[in-house]
């Protein structure tokens, strides 16, 4: 079943045009990852989805609800959580209040919102020990485990990623992943943006390829890995050979 | 219109206006008007070239007014000068204040600017009314004489005027004029974008000191022939409320423009006559004006006028002298030299222990993921940043933690990754404030606008000269930008993600370029995240990841690296099922 | 020494309500980032309001209180809508300068509405103060001072504690995000002005039977509560109450010592001072420029 649909979506920042008629769908359930270099529009996308941005052309439906042009509090409300590039944890709250605020979507009481935040952080138990620092302590990592939690306690149907392994080290990025392959273990979908091609084909079921706005190739992870124009998109390797495969 | 016809014409206004005011009856009423109007003119004259081309705040020009006002008063009256060495010294010594005043706050962000003129406001209020033996205080000055020129008295009221007149008439084709001169192209500059017009080889803090010095001048100029026409002045006049008016002035008629400047002084001194009925109410009514003109017409009445038929600077026509860049060298010498460069923000090391060398005349780029401290490396190459540790060595020379400026002087130019263009102006002023190294022979007006012209044209954008940047599409915004920087004959240019937001068509122009400029000798360093382009124009590469060099080399041995074929595609590590 | 404590203790109370307009302009930068050059005359309007209430209508003192308070909320949901929403994608200039026309309007509305004369307002409490050795603590210095102590008290009870408070913080620290998680970012804003109106309000309360209540009430105390909030360090909460009290201390010591008639100058020397010395304040960061 199609969970979100976006149909002929164009969004532009002032005079750039970011998005060019973009088509793409994700289906309940699924890990969708959007593949490209830097200003492909992969971004754009999903402040789009979420209403960050209005698109200029086109349309986006969500649950079959058209939802293009609402503003971030409404299309949170109906369920989609978007998970900004650079986590963006509120610098001056703590992790505990960062946690809670992410709730902020449902009307809830706030025992109700104490219980969600305790389930996250048995969830993460790497940051229950920070429940009481301030966002700004903490590591690049713990930021990224903050932010998913965050985005968790809307309790939303659709999930927005973007770039969750920016600036973290290996190690952390297998660690982020993982949890997002267990997230959909939950029932929860995912729109994954990400630069990283490897670890994202990894976890998703399907991905789309964008340059310059627009739609080049989708498919499944196999299909894309070996698509020599994702290749050149992100190592120009046209020459680089077979080896380099995913195990 | 062409440009040896204007002043002219402007000659022509002057000598009609002259003889209007001299030979019409006019009653004392309107006479005391437009006295009133042509002094604050001049002040107000002042407020265009401080927040209108250069963007800073100045909630003092009442005071300025007033310093000039009182240098008139107690000049004649108490010292017994002549009438034009005081009104010279009235304004001297405002513009003397203006500097002290810009000086030790432009540096700070703007509301610490608002705040420290609104307080050297209240602080001259307050002496006015206090120093009673210099100031003769609440009281004011009565008496105060107006000028002889020779044998010629120019004290009744219609020669006053005159006088009034030919200044705000000299002052107006002043101001006018900077606009397109190099120093105010330079202010608005720093209007529009600051930190690019430091790359660009401005020194911003000195642009703004003059400007904010410059203003205060005029102010005191204005407040010194105000007090000859008046013959009377006291604190009250030169209050917090009088600044309030002189910038709401300047607003209303348009911040951008010398004639701007005049509407609004004109308009405002006539809006209490026709707001008369509304009595005590008609500062509330000023006040709400203020309010709707901030949010309806931004630009003020000229902008808006302006708007709708805006005159770039003219255009040198003539055949076009092909671009210079330095001189090609193939020394295989080393230009630039980075040693244990390091930048913490806190406690994140954005830069950490970077060493890397840029070989002259060659292709360098660096690339890296997201966040893997490139644009970092740049900012500190470029002088925005100061670095942590490390050095910097251009052509042998240490340049570690020179201030931009200062670095665009000794031959480093940029471009930026959100491009940062001064989007008021056209795309032929914005490459012209980058043309010619401030401090190099051959700046004469004419070669540098020559030079601008051959810039846009070596990027391929001379057809576009006059169009305003702003409303050209991004692809050609880069083209700007990157024109705006060879227009400065750097001798090392770097560049921050140019392909970034480009079709495929226009990378493959910009490939083009950046083998032509490579042709010419010049020397780039290029941040890029497409690395098909990486791999066409680059002899080098310096791969980062964590702020620290995990590669350098090759093309081929770089992008056949494992750690770097790791850091792009992702890494799968061992413990992976665990 | 009594003299001096004293004075101190004048000080203090004039410093506090200095405080309290600090407070408001904290709150309004930290939301919106917008500098509020209007919010001296939210503490004339909360003088302007107890007087008309209490004195010409003739209500009880409390009725006029809390009548001025629920005035001055709703003026600053006006002032919000009408002075800063219009403006809220553009840039510092024009909000600014927005602001000050809001200054203009607001002065000369009262002054066309109520005449230029001052006029007095009866303290709070009828009894006029105790004596402590050698030193007298006028009654209205004392419930200005508490007054103040019981908002800070509260305020911070109200940030730090409730889940309104956490929501306005969200905003003030990333309104994109705030809005991603559907906190109504515009409702917060419209809070923080209201919120800031009423301590302004409240501050014109209380000084209003010290100075007399006049049109120029509002720009005397908006002055030196904006030079206390940069003394302090800009933006910061702890900083505005301490910039607050180090002005009025300072300003009151100075008129006794050093002149009279200078007294509101020693406001912005110390001001100067801090901006040569120590721009970033007492409690703010160093002031730097993001690329």
């Amino acid at each position: 079943m199609k969970l979100l649909e976006l149909s002929e979506v164009s969004a532009a920042y002032g005079a750039v045009q970011a998005l060019r008629g973009l088509d793409l769908v994700v289906g309940e359930g699924e890990i969708v990852t959007l593949l490209g270099a830097n200003g492909a529009g992969k971004s754009t996308t999903l402040r789009s989805i979420s209403g960050l941005l209005t698109p200029n052309a086109g349309e986006i439906r969500f649950a079959g609800q058209v939802i293009s042009g609402l503003h971030p509090e409404k299309v949170v409300r109906l369920g989609i959580a978007h998970v900004p590039e650079g986590r963006r944890v509120f610098p001056g709250l703590s992790v505990r209040e960062n946690i809670m605020l992410g709730a902020s979507n449902r009307r809830i009481a706030r025992a109700e919102m104490a219980r969600d935040t305790a389930e996250m952080f048995a969830l993460f138990p790497d940051i229950a020990r920070f429940a009481d620092t301030l966002g700004w302590m903490l590591s690049g990592g713990q930021q990224q485990m903050v932010a998913l939690a965050r985005g968790l306690m809307a309790r939303p149907r659709l999930l927005l990623l973007d770039e969750p392994s920016l600036g973290l080290a290996p190690l952390i990025v297998q660690q982020v992943f993982r949890i997002i392959a267990r997230i959909r273990e939950t029932g929860t979908t995912v729109l994954l943006v990400e630069q990283n091609a490897r670890i994202a084909l990894s976890v998703a079921d399907r991905g789309y390829v964008l340059e310059t706005g627009r739609l080049v190739v989708s498919g499944k992870p196999d299909a894309l890995w070996n698509n020599e124009e994702v290749r050149a998109a992100y190592l120009g390797g046209k020459r680089l050979s077979e080896e380099q495969k995913p195990a | 219109m062409s440009s040896a016809r204007t002043p002219f014409a402007w000659a022509m206004v002057l000598v009609i206006g002259l003889a209007l005011v001299l030979v019409l009856p006019i009653n004392g009423y309107l006479m005391n008007l437009l006295m009133q109007a042509s002094t604050y003119a001049i002040a107000v004259l002042g407020m265009t070239v401080v927040l209108g081309y250069t963007g800073q705040i100045n909630i003092a020009q009442a005071a300025f007014f007033g310093i000039g006002a009182y240098g008139v008063a107690l000049g004649t009256t108490s010292l017994g000068l002549p009438f034009f060495v005081a009104l010279a010294l009235g304004a001297v010594v405002a513009a003397f204040f203006g500097l002290v005043l810009g000086g030790s706050t432009l540096k700070l962000g703007g509301h610490y600017l608002a705040m420290v003129t609104i307080s050297f406001q209240e602080i001259l209020t307050l002496v006015l009314t206090n120093w009673i033996s210099v100031s003769h205080g609440p009281d004011g000055v009565a008496n105060i004489p107006r000028p002889r020129l020779g044998a010629l008295a120019l004290d009744t009221s219609p020669h006053y005027l005159a006088v009034c007149l030919v200044f705000l008439f000299v002052a107006a084709g002043a101001v006018a004029g900077l606009k397109s001169s190099r120093l105010g192209l330079a202010m608005q500059s720093v209007r529009d974008n600051e930190l690019a017009a430091g790359v660009i080889g401005i020194d911003t803090y000195r642009v703004k000191i003059i400007a904010f010095a410059t203003s205060a001048f005029l102010g005191g100029l204005g407040g010194g022939l105000f007090a000859g026409a008046f013959r009377y002045i006291s604190p009250d006049q030169f209050a917090f409320d009088d600044s309030v008016v002189l910038l709401t002035m300047v607003l209303l008629g348009g911040v951008d423009a010398a004639i701007g400047a005049v509407i609004g002084t004109a308009l405002l001194i006539l809006l209490p006559e026709w707001l008369r009925f509304l009595k005590q109410f008609y500062l509330a009514v000023y006040g709400l004006a203020v309010i709707l003109i901030m949010v309806f017409m931004p630009q003020g009445i000229w902008g808006f006028l302006s708007g709708l038929f805006r005159r770039a600077l003219p255009i040198p026509a003539g055949p076009l002298a092909p671009l210079v860049l330095g001189e090609a060298v193939e020394s295989a010498e080393v230009l630039l030299a980075v040693e244990g460069l390091a930048k913490h923000f806190g406690g994140l090391r954005a830069v950490d222990e970077l060493d890397f060398e840029v070989v002259r005349g060659r292709v360098h780029a660096l690339i890296g993921p997201n966040g893997s401290g490139k644009t970092t490396t740049l900012n500190l190459l470029s002088g925005i940043y100061k670095p942590t540790a490390g050095r910097i060595r251009l052509a042998g020379r240490d340049i570690t933690g020179l201030a931009p400026h200062v670095l665009a002087r000794a031959g480093i130019g940029r471009t930026f990754q959100n491009i940062r263009l001064f989007h008021s102006l056209s795309a032929f002023e914005n490459v012209l404030i980058g043309a010619g190294r401030p401090g190099e022979s051959g700046q004469d007006g004419e070669s540098r606008r020559q030079r601008a012209l051959s810039a846009l044209d070596f990027v391929g954008m001379v057809a576009r000269a006059h169009v305003p940047v702003a409303s050209l599409p991004y692809g050609h915004q880069r083209l700007i930008e990157i024109a705006r920087a060879l227009a400065a004959n750097p001798t090392l240019l770097l560049l921050d993600e140019p392909a970034a937001g480009l079709n495929l068509t226009e990378k493959q122009n910009l490939v083009a370029l950046l083998r032509r400029l490579r042709g010419h000798g010049l020397t780039l360093l290029l941040i890029e995240h497409d690395m098909d382009l990486v791999e066409q124009v680059s002899d080098r590469i310096t791969v980062l990841n964590f702020g620290r060099r995990i590669a350098d080399g090759t093309p081929l041995e770089v992008l056949r690296h494992p750690e770097v074929v790791a850091a792009y595609l992702g890494e799968v590590a061992e413990d992976e099922a665990a | 020494m009594a003299i001096i404590l004293q004075l101190l203790f004048t000080g203090l109370g004039i410093g506090a309500v200095y405080a309290l307009v600090a407070l408001g302009f904290v709150l309004i930068y930290r939301a919106t980032n917008v500098v509020n050059f209007a919010q001296g005359q939210f503490a004339m309007l909360g003088g302007y309001c107890m007087v008309i209430t209490t004195v010409d209508l003739g209500l009880p003192y409390w009725l006029g209180i809390l009548i001025t308070l629920v005035v001055m909320a709703g003026f600053g949901a006006i002032f919000n809508l009408g002075v800063y929403y219009p403006l809220r994608h553009r840039s510092f200039l024009p909000v600014v300068i927005s602001t000050i026309g809001a200054s203009i309007l607001i002065t000369n509305l009262v002054l066309g509405l109520y005449g230029p004369e001052p006029t007095t307002l009866p303290g709070v409490i009828d009894f006029p103060g105790v004596s402590l050795g050698a030193v007298f603590l006028d009654s209205q210095y004392l419930v200005i001072i508490a007054v103040t102590l019981i908002l800070v008290l509260l305020q911070y009870f109200f940030f730090e504690h409730t889940l309104v408070g956490k929501k306005m913080q969200a905003v003030s620290q990333d309104k994109e995000v705030a809005s991603l998680l559907g906190i109504n970012v515009t409702g917060m804003i419209m809070l923080t002005f209201a919120y800031s109106a009423v301590l302004g309000g409240i501050a014109g309360v209380l000084v209003a039977p010290i100075l007399f209540v006049s049109v120029g009430l509002g720009a005397q105390i908006a002055l030196k509560a904006f030079a206390a909030s940069i003394i302090g360090g800009f933006g910061d909460v702890p900083g505005a109450i301490a910039g607050g009290l180090i002005i009025g201390v300072a300003e009151t010591l100075g008129a006794f010592y050093i002149s009279v008639p200078y007294k509101d100058a020693f406001a912005f020397i110390l001001l100067f001072a801090f901006l040569l010395i120590r721009p970033q304040g007492i409690f703010g960061e160093k002031v730097s420029q993001k690329a």
